[in-house]
């Protein structure tokens, strides 16, 4: 009906008074009161242009009412346009600014400067035709779309100012939020601070112009200070919390990011001392890496494959430094299944018997290369081993366990990773201790020492008959050093069933049989953990 | 048709109409007959009685239908044939306004308002304005009250339509059985039927804008003859009469007597006809130098010549002297040759300064301020006090802190909407929102006289180019023709059906041109008070005017920035020029009428070339080459909307505007 809703013409009646109004009356006056405010704009207009003016200011409106015989409405004649808000939860309803002024303020204000005079200045607008090139006429180029010799031409005329690329203005505010971070991200001295700040770098808006700042400044720091551990890690974090914060449009900076990240994952050394765990480093940025392809490479269509080609060198390359080897494969393990069988296993083989002589203790004296040379190994099983119970996964007619049991089981690799490396130093002595420690964890499965052990533990509870094979597997296989003497004298009872086994699958699917038997082949029993418990108990 | 349900239908008709006592008897004499009242008519085979019935009989206020006829034949009107589409388009909106109307007439407020927005789209682009209008009209009272409304009401549309879109309407219409649309369309649309082809879509801007009552008074108006030739022994004639040589002794005392002569006259100054004689014989005067202008004069000369209606005053030796210098200095104009463009910036006017004005010679500045007052600067002075300011530091102190460098003329008790020059620029004549006129001297720096007549705020006010005479515009809906010794208007001219918003002298002193918010400019003939000429066309208020030096052509700039270029002869447009894309404040033509200048609110100044149209050749113009006006340069102005414009006697254009800090 009229704009005018009957409600407000109910509160004005309040307002003035009219207790009694009927809603009628109300529902009648509504158009006529949309009529009556129409009318006086449309005077309101017309002395609006009458006053040479584009916007209509209240003295307008006074002077509609005049036109009009009726009162104006005192209060509003500021001279200027008036200033509306938003009222808060609406949308459509503004107020104007009214403050309370304390009438002793005002008195003990100093007086306020006379306005200045009005007075004409006179220029020259145009002499015969051509506009003149001096301040008091609006530059050219604002006009004229600037075409490449018309700049350099006004460069002779003093006056007219020239536009630079544009200028980049970061607020201040924007610049101590960087001069912050960065200094949490250096100093490492207060990790629950930079955690906060983590956290505001993911979620907070309006860090977008930030972000060449801070890409350049990962740059900076990742390759100046490649010796500390715990400013890669850092940095790693800050990158993270960049690429997870939704407002932040990181893409056309990615390729100044991707060099420093791929570094903290097959960088030769990372950290000076003896104590950095890079390894947990390298896999946090292979997760980072991964996130990246995961994200962006749809509309990078080449980001992948540049980086996969970077790690399959990095990694075939037998001049390259073990943790090379292990940043790459948790690299690519981390890019999915896919790559894993395409490019680790293709090469698994070759690459084991390389890495052979490595672990074997008898062989290699340094502990440390050792030591190295098992996580390598480690990582690989890890990949392969992901890789076929993805494998066996799809097929379609045996349910599945939940992946949630598989991160469950990853997760617990890193609690257990100071155990194993102790375990894998100290040699074989340390043994027993861990063993007990395991049993104490209440678990019945087999430790096995690679990562996943926990799965089987885990899934396997119903699975009755297997257990005394996985802990004996297990015990069997804990010692990687002794790996084939005592895995083949504690599995070997086992080992023509589970060839069967093999074969079984083998004859349901070719390819995964295949890999699977040449998995076996390679790693022997270490690799079954990875098999599916609900397949693994059918074939049994 | 079953015979009871006619008679029911009958029954419905009469009790609905209130014929009570008809239907009773009836129905008594349905109950006698056994239902076979009718049967002397034999309406079974009669299939438009029993059409006619049927509508009768349809509750006849249902709002809805009017929803229902109009989309149909809406939908009918734009799949029609291309070649009629435009002409049957341009029955929509008329049909749509008398819906709305007829709507909001009979209290259905509600469904008027929901039909109104379902189709305004479709004629916002061309009325806009008139659809915000009647936007507003909610109640059966609206209509009668608003002006604009009872106008449409009143009065029949006039749609030029071809033949046999023509029989396709009505084809239509009957086919379709919409009674009610063809009730308003008889009603309130006059079809002028033309044989053969229709029209192109792109001529019909008369046909688009027109809606008010006038198009018939306009077109009988503009029948009328007018004489837009330039007064005989203009001073430009004489100029070319006496060539450069004004050093004439004969000629000098020829001036000196006819300034006796105006002494003498001085008192019945107001007559008519008191100075022809005095003309005549400076004529002869003139007449007796033999040197003239052969090229000039051969243009000028083919111009008729007219007689003034209204006395004119004399004007004094120097002044005219000095006219006759600026002529003789004048740099001609034209598209290659532009003019200097000197511009007047008002600083710190705290969105005070309503108008602005520079008398011909450029030295004086006028501005009219929201605050009631004028403030009148001497720009020549300004100059001085800097120049004065170089020699001594003490005396630029005083000028420019310790004094106003400004005549401050206090008067008014509204705002001033306008303060103008008298040609000599011995005096300023503003309007205010007060509904008074006010005289100034800017020798004595005082006001004069004050005019009192309107009943509305004046918006403008404007000396003939001779000055002694002025005329003024207000929001009642007049202008009125003043001259400055009569405390009472000589002339009111009446018929604006809005505010007059804008007027303008003829160089001929004959005519005044008005311009109004009703989107018209109608020309006046000053001695009869008889509006000779409508012009229709403008599809927004009209905020400035300008008359050709030759007497011919008209431009008038309107709200949206389109400016029109009439021909006064023929009250026809010649051409819009766009390019502007806001108000238009100001217009003003070079002194030889061949660049058309124009200021405007979005900070430009532009100069248009029309000198085509005045060396249009009859044959060009029936060809009707319209674009020969075009602009050919635009300067734009940092952020000051530009509010006056005037080409000095020399043609040095200046210009003047407020600095505007809040344009983005």
């Amino acid at each position: 009906m009229s704009i005018v809703p009957k409600e407000t013409i109910e509160v004005i009646a309040q307002s003035i008074g009219i207790t009694n109004l009927s809603p009628e009356a109300a529902l009648m006056l509504a158009p006529d009161v949309e009529y009556r405010v129409r009318e006086i704009m449309q005077e309101a207009i017309k002395c609006m242009r009458h006053s040479k003016r584009t916007t209509l200011t209240a003295s307008d409106v006074d002077g509609a009412l005049n036109l009009r015989n009726l009162e104006p409405i005192y209060g509003f004649g500021s001279g200027g346009p008036i200033r509306f808000r938003k009222a808060i939860g609406h949308r459509d309803l503004f107020y104007t600014d009214d403050r309370e002024v304390d009438f002793k303020d005002v008195i003990e204000a100093p007086l306020p400067k006379a306005p200045l005079d009005t007075e004409i200045v006179c220029h020259w607008l145009a002499i015969e035709g051509v506009q003149p090139a001096i301040p008091e006429n609006a530059p050219l180029e604002v006009i004229r779309a600037p075409a490449e010799n018309q700049i350099y031409q006004q460069k002779d005329g003093p006056l007219i100012d020239i536009r630079l690329p544009v200028k980049h203005v970061l607020s201040k505010e924007l610049q101590l939020y960087f001069q912050k971070i960065a200094e949490l991200t250096m100093s490492k001295s207060n990790p629950s601070l930079f955690k906060e700040a983590l956290v505001s770098l993911a979620s907070d808006s309006g860090l977008h112009p930030l972000v060449p700042y801070f890409t350049n400044f990962i740059a900076d720091e990742v390759s100046r200070g490649l010796n500390d551990f715990l400013l890669l890690f850092n940095l790693m974090h800050v990158v993270r919390s960049l690429l997870q914060n939704p407002h932040i449009h990181i893409e056309p900076y990615l390729h100044q990011l991707m060099p420093s990240v791929v570094t903290c994952l097959v960088s030769r050394k990372l950290g000076n001392r003896f104590a950095d765990n890079h390894w947990d480093l390298r896999d946090f940025t292979a997760n980072l890496v991964a996130l990246i392809c995961k994200r962006f490479g749809n509309t990078y269509v080449t980001l992948q494959s540049r980086l996969t080609k970077t790690l399959v060198n990095a990694l075939l390359d037998p001049k390259k430094a073990l943790t090379q080897h292990y940043g790459a494969i948790q690299g690519l393990a981390a890019l999915g299944h896919n790559v894993v069988r395409l490019l680790v296993l293709s090469n698994l083989e070759p690459y084991l018997s390389l890495l052979e002589p490595e672990l074997d203790a008898e062989k290699q004296k340094n502990q440390m290369k050792s030591y190295e040379a098992w996580r390598v190994y480690g990582a690989l099983l890890r990949a392969a081993g992901l890789c076929i119970h993805d494998r066996l996964k799809i097929f379609p007619n045996l349910p599945s366990p939940s992946p949630s049991l598989l991160n469950k089981g990853k997760g617990k690799v890193i609690n257990t990773e100071p155990n194993k490396r102790k375990l894998s130093v100290d040699s074989s002595e340390n043994r027993s201790p861990r063993k007990r420690l395991i049993a104490t964890d209440g678990s019945d499965g087999g430790p096995s020492p690679m990562q996943v052990d926990r799965p089987t533990g885990d899934a396997n509870p119903p699975q009755n008959s297997v257990h005394p094979s996985s802990s004996e597997q297990a015990s069997g296989g804990n010692a990687p050093e002794s790996r084939n003497a005592k895995e083949n004298q504690g599995s070997k009872g086992r080992t023509i069933t589970r060839k069967a086994i093999l074969d079984q699958i083998w004859k349901d699917d070719l390819d995964s049989g295949r890999l699977l038997v040449k998995l076996h082949q390679l790693y022997g029993d270490r690799i079954l953990p990875f098999i599916p418990s609900t397949e693994m108990s059918l074939f049994l | 048709m079953d015979p009871e349900q006619v008679d029911e239908f009958v029954m419905g008709y009469l009790k609905k109409k209130g014929f009570n006592s008809a239907a009773k008897h009836l129905q008594e004499s349905l109950h006698n007959n056994n239902g076979s009242s009718f049967s002397s008519i034999d309406y079974p085979n009669d299939p438009e009685l029993t059409k006619l019935i049927r509508s009768f009989s349809q509750s006849e206020n249902d709002p809805s239908r009017y929803r229902e006829g109009y989309s149909k034949l809406r939908s009918w009107g734009y799949n029609s044939l291309d070649l009629y589409k435009h002409e049957l388009l341009r029955v929509m909106y008329p049909v749509f306004i008398h819906c709305y109307m007829d709507l909001v007439g009979k209290g259905h407020t509600q469904e008027a308002r929901s039909f109104f927005n379902s189709f305004r789209k479709d004629h916002e682009m061309v009325h806009l304005r008139d659809l915000q209008k009647l936007g507003g009209v909610l109640a059966p009272s609206h209509l009668q009250e608003m002006e604009f409304a009872r106008s449409l009401r009143q009065s029949k549309i006039n749609i030029k339509i071809c033949q046999y879109s023509y029989d396709l309407l009505i084809q239509y219409l009957h086919r379709t059985e919409s009674t009610l649309m063809l009730g308003i369309i008889n009603e309130h649309i006059n079809f002028q039927v033309y044989s053969g082809q229709p029209n192109s879509a792109s001529d019909d801007i008369e046909a688009v804008t027109i809606v008010g009552s006038f198009h018939e008074i306009a077109d009988h108006v503009n029948q009328k003859e007018i004489h837009w030739g330039l007064l005989e022994d203009s001073l430009e004639d004489r100029l070319e009469k006496t060539g450069g040589l004004l050093s004439d002794s004969e000629k000098g005392q020829g001036e000196s007597k006819a300034g006796d002569d105006s002494k003498k006259r001085s008192a019945e100054i107001g007559k008519q006809g008191s100075s022809t004689k005095k003309l005549k014989k400076d004529k002869a005067g003139a007449a007796t130098t033999k040197v003239a202008r052969q090229e000039t004069s051969t243009v000028l000369s083919s111009m008729p010549r007219v007689k003034p209606e209204l006395a004119m005053p004399v004007m004094s030796t120097d002044v005219e002297e000095s006219i006759l210098e600026d002529l003789r200095n004048r740099v001609q104009l034209s598209s290659v040759a532009m003019p200097s463009v000197s511009f007047y910036t008002f600083v710190n006017t705290h969105n005070g300064l309503n108008s602005s004005s520079i008398s011909h010679d450029g030295s004086l500045v006028a501005g009219g301020f929201s605050d009631s007052s004028i403030k009148v600067w001497d720009m020549a002075r300004i100059g001085q006090a800097g120049s004065c300011a170089l020699q001594d530091e003490n005396n630029q102190t005083v000028g420019v802190n310790g004094r106003r460098n400004y005549t401050l003329l206090v008067g008014h008790s509204g705002p001033v909407y306008s303060a103008t020059f008298s040609p000599p620029g011995d005096y300023v004549l503003s309007s205010s929102a007060d509904t008074t006129i006010r005289l100034w001297s800017t020798k004595l720096n005082a006001n004069l006289v004050c005019y009192k007549g309107h009943n509305h705020t004046v918006w403008d006010a404007q000396f003939s180019p001779f000055g002694h005479y002025f005329a003024s515009c207000s929001h009642d809906r007049t202008a009125r023709i003043w001259s400055m010794d009569r405390m009472q208007p000589l002339r009111m001219m009446a018929g604006h059906l809005s505010d007059v918003d804008c007027v303008q002298w003829h160089p001929n002193c004959n005519y005044i041109a008005t311009g109004s918010s009703d989107k018209t400019v109608r020309l006046w003939d000053v001695q009869t008070g008889e509006c000779v000429r409508i012009f229709i066309g403008h599809r927004s208020m009209v905020l400035s005017l300008a008359m050709s030096p030759d007497g011919r052509y008209m431009a008038s700039g309107d709200e949206d920035g389109t400016i029109m270029m009439w021909d006064l002869s023929t009250a026809r447009c010649i051409t819009p020029l766009m390019g502007h894309n806001s108000c238009v404040w100001t217009l003003s033509y070079s002194g030889e009428g061949s660049l058309l200048a124009s200021g405007s609110a979005d900070c430009t100044v532009k100069l248009w070339d029309v000198s085509s149209s005045t060396k249009l050749t009859k044959a060009e113009e029936k060809n009707g080459n319209s674009n020969r006006l075009r602009s050919i340069r635009t300067f734009p102005t940092k952020s000051t909307p530009v509010h006056a414009l005037r080409f000095s006697r020399r043609n040095l254009l200046f210009a003047a505007g407020a600095v505007s800090k809040h344009s983005s």
